[in-house]
C-alpha cells in the first residue's frame, strides 16, 4: 500500500523505489541489535558499507537489479 | 557444507519457532542452506548456516565491499526479519552477526535470556514506524520573510531606501533569512517529535548520513517511533495534520514502515 496525500507519503510496503531500498539497508546495515557474535561488523565498517551501498543505490539500475533478484528469492 | 558458520537473523519466544515452520520462511542469506531455529529454554534464534570461509572475518570484510553482494544480502536479512517480525515479538540482530558453533549461540540464549526476554515483552504489539522530514528550501524562504516581522520591517525599509543603502540591506535581508529559515525548519522539527512523541511509546532522532535531497525537498531529520499497532491510526492521524500544518513552509513528512524494531533494541548490553 502506499498511501498519499498532498503532504505525506506513506511508503509501507515494497515499492521498487530508491528510497525504500535505501531506507532497508539502513536499517539491517546500521540498527539492530548488536550481539556479541563471534564475527561481527565493526560500526566503523558498517558506516563505509554504506557509504557504498549510497552510490549503488544512486545507480537506479543497479538498484532495480538487486531489488529483482531479491524478489526472485 | 562441512565448514559452516551460523548467521543469526533474529530472536523470538520458542513457542513462535513452533509455529513458525522452517519451511513456510523466506530464504535464507545463501542459497545453499535453510533457516532453522536454534532454541533454548523459552528463546529461539532463527539462523541458517553459511560457508565459513565466506564468512570469515577477512574474507567477509573484503565482501563487503561489494556493494551488490552486500545490498543482496542485507535484503534477505531484511525480509527474514520482517517475515517473523509481522507474525511475533522479535528482536530484529544488526546484519553480520555470525557464531562459529552452535553452542555459542545456544551459550548466548542462555546468558542473555533474560535481558531478551524483556526486550520481546516490551515489543509485544509494537512496530516502528519512520518519519523523515523534507523541506524546500525555496519554499521554506520566501515563506519566512511572510511570518518574520523583522524581515518584513527591512524589505519594506529597502524598497524605500536609496539604492546604494537598498542594495547592502538587500545583503542583511538575505543572510537573516537564511538563519531565520534555519530557527524554524528546527522549530518545526522539534515539534513534529514532540507531537508525534505523544502518540507513541517511543522515540528515536536518528543520525542522517548523507545529505539526501530528493523531489520532497532536503532530508533534515530522520525519527523512528515505536507505535502500538492498535494505535497506529492515531499515529497517522497525527503525522497527517502535522504535514498540514507546516506545509506551507516547505515541509513534508514522509512515513516508513512498518519495520521490525530496530532502533529499539540498541540499548541492550549484547
Amino acid at each position: 500500500m502506499s498511501a498519499s496525500v498532498d503532504q505525506i507519503t506513506v511508503i509501507d510496503e515494497w515499492e521498487s523505489s530508491d528510497i525504500s531500498l535505501l531506507e532497508t539497508l539502513d536499517h539491517v546495515l546500521n540498527r539492530g541489535l548488536v550481539i556479541a557474535g563471534e564475527i561481527t561488523i565493526s560500526v566503523a565498517d558498517i558506516d563505509l558499507i554504506f557509504v557504498g551501498l549510497n552510490v549503488l543505490v544512486s545507480s537506479v539500475e543497479t538498484a532495480h537489479e538487486v531489488l529483482r533478484k531479491h524478489q526472485m528469492e | 557444507m562441512s565448514a559452516s558458520a551460523f548467521y543469526v537473523y533474529c530472536i523470538a519466544e520458542s513457542s513462535i519457532a513452533t509455529q513458525l515452520a522452517v519451511d513456510s520462511l523466506p530464504a535464507a542469506i545463501e542459497d545453499d542452506a535453510k533457516l532453522e531455529w536454534v532454541t533454548v529454554n523459552t528463546l529461539a534464534a532463527l539462523v541458517s548456516q553459511v560457508p565459513r570461509e565466506t564468512y570469515s572475518e577477512d574474507s567477509l570484510a573484503e565482501h563487503l565491499t561489494d556493494a551488490t553482494w552486500t545490498a543482496i544480502r542485507a535484503m534477505r536479512h531484511e525480509t527474514v526479519v520482517e517475515y517473523v517480525a509481522k507474525r511475533a515479538s522479535a528482536v530484529p540482530l544488526r546484519f553480520g552477526s555470525i557464531y562459529l558453533e552452535r553452542a555459542g549461540i545456544e551459550k548466548m540464549l542462555t546468558e542473555k535470556g533474560r535481558e531478551l526476554e524483556e526486550i520481546i515483552e516490551h515489543l509485544r504489539g509494537r512496530e516502528e514506524w519512520g518519519v523523515n522530514v523534507y523541506c524546500d528550501r525555496s519554499v521554506l524562504l520566501s515563506s519566512i520573510t511572510s511570518v518574520s516581522p523583522v524581515l518584513r520591517e527591512l524589505v519594506e525599509r529597502a524598497e524605500q531606501a536609496p539604492p546604494g543603502q537598498s542594495y547592502l540591506m538587500q545583503k542583511k535581508i538575505g543572510s537573516l533569512r537564511v538563519d531565520e529559515a534555519r530557527t524554524a525548519v528546527n522549530r518545526i522539527i522539534d515539534q513534529i517529535e514532540e507531537k508525534l512523541k505523544t502518540q507513541t511509546d517511543d522515540a528515536r532522532r536518528l543520525r542522517i548520513l548523507k545529505v539526501e535531497t530528493t523531489e520532497h525537498g532536503e532530508l533534515k531529520a530522520k525519527f523512528a517511533f515505536l507505535v502500538q499497532r492498535s494505535g497506529f491510526e492515531e499515529f497517522r492521524d497525527a503525522a497527517e495534520r502535522l504535514a498540514q500544518e507546516h506545509q506551507a513552509a516547505g515541509v513534508r513528512l514522509e512515513l516508513t514502515g512498518p519495520w521490525p524494531v530496530y532502533n529499539f533494541v540498541t540499548g541492550f548490553s549484547g
